[in-house]
């Protein structure tokens, strides 16, 4: 394929496709000043983006990946906020000292939220209002609620923190390979999916503090706190094999020469690599707390 | 549309593929070869004038090759570190909770070495000897400040070498480590103060964790690396 034959055609057949895609960083006109890497490998994607946006071939965009995350943002953000406001209404009991540490991490949420609607007001897109939540799962009464005691009782709003979490977690990094031709955005993406790694860390260990079976880490080991509604959260987590795409094994471990480390290899193989989930995963985990 | 539709002879060929399903997938294909056949060209141009290496220093390489291997370094780095935790008096010492979470985070370690080692193969950089003689393995304070360092500096390393990374699928990869390792920061920073497991890396008003460059990070991993085993990643790029 001829890029800049393509490029120019683009521009004849829909100039204002071109103009936005010119426009989204300099990506055409500045393409001597960025780096090697970046004019290699952002323009043939960013031409993908816009031939999708222009004759609308359904595969995932930049401003996609941006949409799920302003929704997982806002999930986290209303989620953190609404148990304040029941820790300050006298209806949720926060452990002692705890509540600081929610403050902070609604904080983080806050301006996760920001990031992201500026990043699609910067590219002109549409910014979704804030969706309408219910945590307890019961989508505004109309089913039989999921976790009825969210608010009120801190035990089970450390369970759902964790599950939103670890779902942040899994949703950043399927989000990823997504970004790769944006190497701002990219970035950003990465440096918040770290922050929810740490929030789920920490959350985790304040169950395993109040006496819950659960590492700061997913494990095979760890007590299941979801259902056959919320499964998904950690369904094919524990992988005890990486695949290696393009390199010269294709597996780890491999199965000829299988690598044991610890006491219990399998259980650590698990842990130590987080898995991603997909777009529809993540879409329908956060609908699981929308109406 | 119906311009492309309508028209025929050049435009029409050239307007085919636009008319063939274009899969992501392909688009990173051909993303892959440009970024290849870029390189080729590049290098020949490249007089190499902001090599930085020294002699006596690891080059971890150019391309995905490049951050896979400087990757492989500090992984190295943080599984001789625990091993040697492993063998000090503080771990020998310490209560069952805390030898548990550190018998956890040797063996992902290890793991996380074990897997760069085997996917880089004939391409990996050799293994690197250590000088951890400024930690005292007897001291807890001391040996959870340094994994506070060694984790924390992961974190910030994979946060900073996504934007290197061409292949999709390394990517990935790294984003499946990189989160283990955040884990691993926020309950070492736990354990030295619970509550403090995001003090200091994240920002309080952009909600962002550190990003630190792999020179940077280079230079503070060296301080743990003996003269001969210090890395350049100079042609990371």
């Amino acid at each position: 394929m001829n890029i800049f034959k393509l490029l120019a055609n683009l521009a004849e057949v829909d100039p204002e496709a071109y103009q936005r895609l010119s426009a989204r960083r300099g990506m055409l006109s500045s393409l001597g000043q960025l780096s090697r890497k970046t004019a290699a490998t952002a323009l043939p994607l960013g031409v993908g983006a816009v031939l999708q946006k222009a004759y609308g071939r359904n595969t995932q965009t930049i401003l996609d990946t941006f949409t799920l995350a302003l929704t997982l943002e806002h999930l986290e953000n209303e989620f953190y906020t609404k148990a304040l406001e029941a820790g300050r209404n006298g209806t949720l009991t926060f452990a002692p000292g705890t509540q600081a540490v929610f403050q902070q991490i609604q904080a983080h949420e806050q301006a996760h939220v920001a990031f992201f609607q500026r990043q699609l007001q910067s590219s002109n897109a549409a910014v979704p209002a804030k969706p309408n939540f219910d945590f307890t799962g019961s989508k505004n009464g109309t089913k039989p609620a999921l976790y009825a005691d969210v608010f009120t009782n801190f035990a089970t709003f450390l369970k759902v923190a964790q599950l939103l979490e670890d779902t942040g977690v899994r949703a950043y990094k399927g989000q990823l390979e997504f970004l790769i031709s944006d190497n701002d955005v990219l970035q950003a993406a990465l440096q918040i999916h770290a922050v929810e790694a740490r929030h789920a860390a920490h959350i985790r260990g304040m169950r395993r503090a109040l006496g819950a079976n659960v590492r700061d880490w997913i494990s095979k080991d760890d007590e299941t706190i979801t259902n056959t509604s919320t499964a998904a959260v950690y369904a094919g987590e524990d992988a005890e094999k990486q695949t290696l795409p393009g390199l010269p094994i294709t597996q780890f471990p491999t199965d000829t020469t299988p690598f044991a480390v610890g006491p219990k290899p399998k259980v650590s193989l698990g842990e130590a690599f987080d898995e991603p989930i997909t777009t529809g995963v993540a879409t329908q985990l956060a609908g699981l707390f929308t109406f | 549309m119906s311009k492309l539709l309508n028209s025929g002879g050049d435009e029409a060929e050239f307007a085919k593929p636009l008319y063939v399903p274009i899969k992501r997938r392909s688009f990173f294909m051909y993303a892959g070869a440009t970024a290849g056949a870029t390189a080729l060209l590049l290098s020949s141009c490249n007089d190499d004038d902001d090599d930085t290496s020294m002699p006596g220093m690891v080059d971890v390489g150019s391309g995905d090759t490049g951050v896979l291997n400087y990757a492989y370094a500090l992984e190295q780095l943080e599984a001789a570190f625990y091993t040697m935790v492993k063998a000090g008096d503080y771990y020998k010492n310490a209560v069952a909770a805390e030898k548990a979470i550190l018998d956890d985070i040797a063996a992902h370690e290890i793991i996380h070495r074990e897997f760069f080692k085997a996917a880089l193969s004939t391409s990996a950089i050799k293994p690197l000897e250590v000088d951890f003689s400024s930690i005292n393995f007897g001291d807890r304070t001391a040996v959870l400040g340094a994994a506070k360092t060694f984790e924390d500096l992961g974190v910030a390393a994979y946060n900073g070498a996504g934007q290197y990374i061409s292949s999709a699928d390394y990517l990935t990869l790294a984003g499946k480590i990189v989160s283990v390792e955040a884990r691993h920061a926020a309950l070492i920073r736990d354990l030295i103060s619970n509550g403090s497991f995001v003090n200091d890396v994240v920002s309080p008003t952009t909600g962002l964790e550190l990003s630190k460059s792999p020179v940077d990070v280079a230079n503070a991993a060296n301080m743990y690396l003996k003269d001969g085993f210090k890395i350049n990643v100079g042609n990371i790029k």
